[in-house]
C-alpha cells in the first residue's frame, strides 16, 4: 500500500483555510455593514470565531485525510482507500479504465505535487483520483496504468 | 435529408410560446399593469421578434441537413456557427420520437438520438415527418444490427406488454409521482396567511387548540388527496396506450395521450434491470420494471420516465419479462445481520429524540399545545427501523448481483457482473461502530447520478470485503468468456 506525499496536507489545509477565510469574511462583513441593531451581541468577533472554527476543523480533516488515504497498483485492479467520516474503498479493474489524466492545480504546483485521475465509463468514474503525488511518481503511475489498461483485454466500454 | 418544412412554423410557435410566457410573467410581475398605454410599442416589438424568429428558423431549416450513411448519422447544422457531426451508429443507445399536440396536428415529430455518456442529447432532429421518424428509428436499429435494407426480416415485433385501461387506471392511482409534490411549494404562500389569521395565541387552550389541530388535519388531508389526484392524472396522460415490443435486439415502447412518445431501448447496452414496487403496489402484487442502459436511465430526460420498460405489471409477469431480457438465475435475497436493524432503530430514535426535545423546549418558551404528541415518534422510530431493515437485502449469484432496499418504494436491482465498472465499499462512522459496510456496484448506467446506485446496504464487514473481491473475480471470468 502506497501513501501520499506528506506535503499534500499543506494543499488541503490551505484550501480549508481559504474556505474559512471566505466564510469568516462573510460573517464579519454582515456584522460590520448590515443593520444588526436588533442583535446587539452580533459583533465582527463572530467572524473571527467562524474563521478559527472552520479553519481548525479543516486542518484537522486534512491531517486525518492524509492518514487514511492509501492506494495500491495491484495485478489487475487499482485499489483506493480514503475518507475520514465515511471510509470508502474503491476497486477499479484495469479493463474498465478509459483514460488516465495527470492534473496540477495552482496550489499543487506551488508545493510541487500532482494528481492522477482515472476515468471509467461508470458514473462514479470521476471519484477515482489520487492526489498528492510527486510529479515524477504521477507520470510514472499514469504511464503504468495506461500500460496495464492496454494490456488487459480490449473491450467495448459499456 | 432536410427537416420537414413544417418544422419552421412549429419551431417559431414553440419558441414563441416559451419566450412569450416568460416575458408575460416577467412584465406582469415587474410593472403591475402600467404597460397598457405602451401597447403599440409592445405589439411592434412582438411583431419584430416574430419576423426575426421566422427568418432565423427559416435559415436554420435551410442550413440543417442530416444523412444516414451505412454506419454513421451525419448532421450539418448551424446558422451563425456551423457544426458538422458524425455519430457512429454503433455508439447509439436510444432513439426517441416525441410528438406533442401541436406536432401531431402538423404530422411531424422530434427525433432524439442518445449515445453513452453525457447527459445531453447528441442529436435532435426538430422536426421531421412522422413517417420519417419511424423510418429513422427502424433504419438505425437495422444498421446497428448490421442487417441489410433488403433483408425483409422486418416484422412488427412481438408485443411483450400492453397496458390496458384498467391497469393504467390502477397504476395511476397506486403510484405517486414525486414531481407533483413540488406543487405544494405553490400552496405555501396561500396557506400562510390563513394559518396566521387563525391565531395561535387564542388557540393555546382547550377547545381552540383541538379545533386548530382538526383544521390542520383536514387541510393536510385535502392537500394530499389533491396532489394524489393530480399525480394520477399526470401518470394517466403520460402512460396512456403503453405498448412494449421487441424488435431484434431492441425494445421499443410507445405511450402518451397528449404527447406521444416512442423510443428504443438497446438490449445489448443494458446495464441493469430493476423491479420497483411501492407500498400500495406490493399489496396488490404489481411491480414496475425498469431497464437501465448506458445512454440514460428510466426517468431521465428527454421524455421523463418513458424508458421504464414496463410501468405496471403483475409481479410474476414483470419478473418473467426481466428474465427474458437478462436471464438471471433464481437468487434468494438475504437480509443484513440483525444488528443493522438495531442501528436503524437507534438512528430513527435519535431523530425522534431531537424532535421531542425541540418540542419540549418550544413548550417551555411558548407553551405549545399537545407537545407530548411528539413522543409518539419513538414507537414510529422502532417500527421504521424494523421496516427499513426488513426491506434491505443482497444476493450474489454466479452471473448477477442483486441488491434491494426501500420500504415506501422497494427496488430490487439485478446487476450483471460483466457490466461492473468499479466496485466500491463504503463504511460510515456509524457503520464502523457496528462492524457493517455497504457495497456499491457501479455500472455505466446514468441513473447512478440521481443516487440510484445498486447498493448492498449494511453487510457485515467481512462479507462486504469478500463480496468486492468475488465481484471483481467474476467480472474477470465473465469477460474472459465473452
Amino acid at each position: 500500500m502506497e501513501r501520499l506525499n506528506p506535503r499534500v496536507r499543506v494543499v488541503w489545509a490551505v484550501g480549508a483555510l481559504v474556505t474559512a477565510l471566505v466564510l469568516g469574511g462573510i460573517v464579519t462583513g454582515v456584522a460590520l455593514f448590515a443593520d444588526t441593531s436588533e442583535f446587539p451581541w452580533f459583533t465582527p468577533l463572530y467572524g473571527v470565531g467562524v474563521f478559527l472554527l472552520v479553519g481548525v476543523v479543516g486542518v484537522v480533516f486534512a491531517v486525518l485525510r492524509y492518514r487514511v488515504f492509501r492506494f495500491e497498483v495491484r495485478d489487475d485492479t487499482l485499489f483506493l482507500q480514503r475518507g475520514v467520516v465515511t471510509r470508502v474503498r474503491t476497486v477499479v479493474p484495469y479493463v474498465r479504465v478509459q483514460h488516465v489524466d495527470t492534473q496540477r492545480g495552482p496550489l499543487e504546483r506551488l508545493v510541487g505535487l500532482s494528481s492522477v485521475v482515472v476515468y471509467t465509463a461508470g458514473s462514479r468514474g470521476a471519484d477515482v483520483s489520487i492526489p498528492g503525488l510527486t510529479p515524477e511518481r504521477a507520470d510514472e503511475l499514469q504511464a503504468s496504468l495506461r500500460e496495464l489498461a492496454i494490456e488487459s483485454e480490449p473491450e467495448d466500454a459499456v | 435529408m432536410r427537416l420537414h418544412p413544417f418544422s419552421v412554423p412549429y419551431r417559431v410557435v414553440d419558441r414563441g410560446l416559451r419566450f412569450g410566457w416568460a416575458a408575460v410573467i416577467g412584465v406582469a410581475a415587474t410593472s403591475g399593469g402600467a404597460f397598457a398605454e405602451f401597447w403599440p410599442f409592445i405589439l411592434a416589438g412582438v411583431v419584430a421578434l416574430a419576423v426575426l424568429g421566422l427568418g432565423y428558423e427559416y435559415a436554420y431549416y435551410q442550413r440543417f441537413a442530416y444523412e444516414l450513411t451505412g454506419d454513421t448519422l451525419d448532421i450539418d447544422s448551424g446558422v451563425l456557427s456551423r457544426r458538422e457531426r458524425e455519430i457512429p451508429l454503433r455508439r447509439v443507445q436510444n432513439v426517441d420520437v416525441t410528438r406533442n399536440v401541436l406536432q401531431r396536428a402538423l404530422g411531424i415529430a422530434t427525433v432524439s438520438v442518445e449515445t453513452a455518456g453525457g447527459g445531453s442529447t447528441e442529436a435532435k432532429l426538430e422536426c421531421v415527418s412522422a413517417e420519417e421518424a419511424e423510418r429513422l428509428q427502424t433504419e438505425i436499429r437495422r444498421l446497428k444490427a448490421g442487417e441489410t435494407a433488403d433483408a425483409e426480416s422486418e416484422t412488427a415485433g412481438d408485443v411483450l406488454y400492453e397496458l390496458d385501461d384498467r391497469s393504467l387506471l390502477a397504476y395511476s392511482f397506486l403510484s405517486f409521482d414525486p414531481r407533483v409534490a413540488s406543487g405544494i411549494a405553490v400552496l405555501f404562500p396561500l396557506l400562510g396567511p390563513v394559518v396566521a389569521t387563525l391565531g395561535f395565541g387564542d388557540a393555546v387552550n382547550g377547545f381552540g387548540a383541538a379545533l386548530l389541530v382538526v383544521l390542520v388535519g383536514v387541510a393536510v388531508l385535502l392537500l394530499v388527496s389533491a396532489l394524489w389526484a393530480a399525480s394520477a392524472a399526470v401518470r394517466f396522460v403520460r402512460f396512456y396506450g403503453f405498448r412494449l415490443r421487441r424488435e431484434g435486439d431492441d425494445l421499443r415502447y410507445e405511450r402518451g395521450l397528449l404527447k406521444r412518445y416512442t423510443g428504443t431501448i438497446p438490449l445489448d447496452k443494458l446495464q441493469s434491470v430493476s423491479l420497483t414496487e411501492n407500498v400500495l403496489m406490493r399489496r396488490v402484487g404489481y411491480a414496475t420494471l425498469a431497464v437501465e442502459t448506458a445512454g440514460y436511465a428510466p426517468g431521465d430526460t428527454p421524455s421523463g420516465g418513458s424508458e421504464a420498460a414496463v410501468p405496471f405489471a403483475p409481479r410474476e409477469d414483470a419478473v418473467a419479462l426481466a428474465r427474458m431480457l437478462e436471464p438471471f438465475e433464481d437468487i434468494a435475497v438475504e437480509r443484513p445481520p440483525t444488528r443493522a436493524r438495531r442501528r436503524y432503530v437507534g438512528r430513527y430514535s435519535i431523530l425522534a429524540g431531537i424532535v421531542a426535545a425541540s418540542a419540549f423546549a418550544a413548550n417551555a418558551f411558548w407553551s405549545l399545545p399537545y407537545w407530548w404528541l411528539s413522543l409518539l415518534l419513538f414507537p414510529l422510530a422502532v417500527a421504521g427501523g424494523h421496516y427499513r431493515w426488513l426491506h434491505l437485502g443482497h444476493a450474489e449469484g454466479d452471473e448477477y448481483a442483486v441488491t434491494r432496499s426501500g420500504f415506501w418504494s422497494r427496488s430490487t436491482t439485478v446487476v450483471p457482473y460483466y457490466r461492473l465498472q468499479t466496485v466500491i465499499e463504503s463504511q460510515s462512522v456509524f457503520q464502523r461502530r457496528w462492524g457493517l459496510a455497504s457495497v456499491v456496484y457501479d455500472t455505466a448506467g446514468s441513473r447512478r447520478l440521481a443516487g440510484g446506485d445498486a447498493t448492498a446496504h449494511d453487510l457485515s464487514e467481512d462479507t462486504a470485503s469478500s463480496l468486492v473481491e468475488r465481484a471483481i473475480d467474476r467480472l474477470r471470468a465473465t469477460l474472459g468468456r465473452q
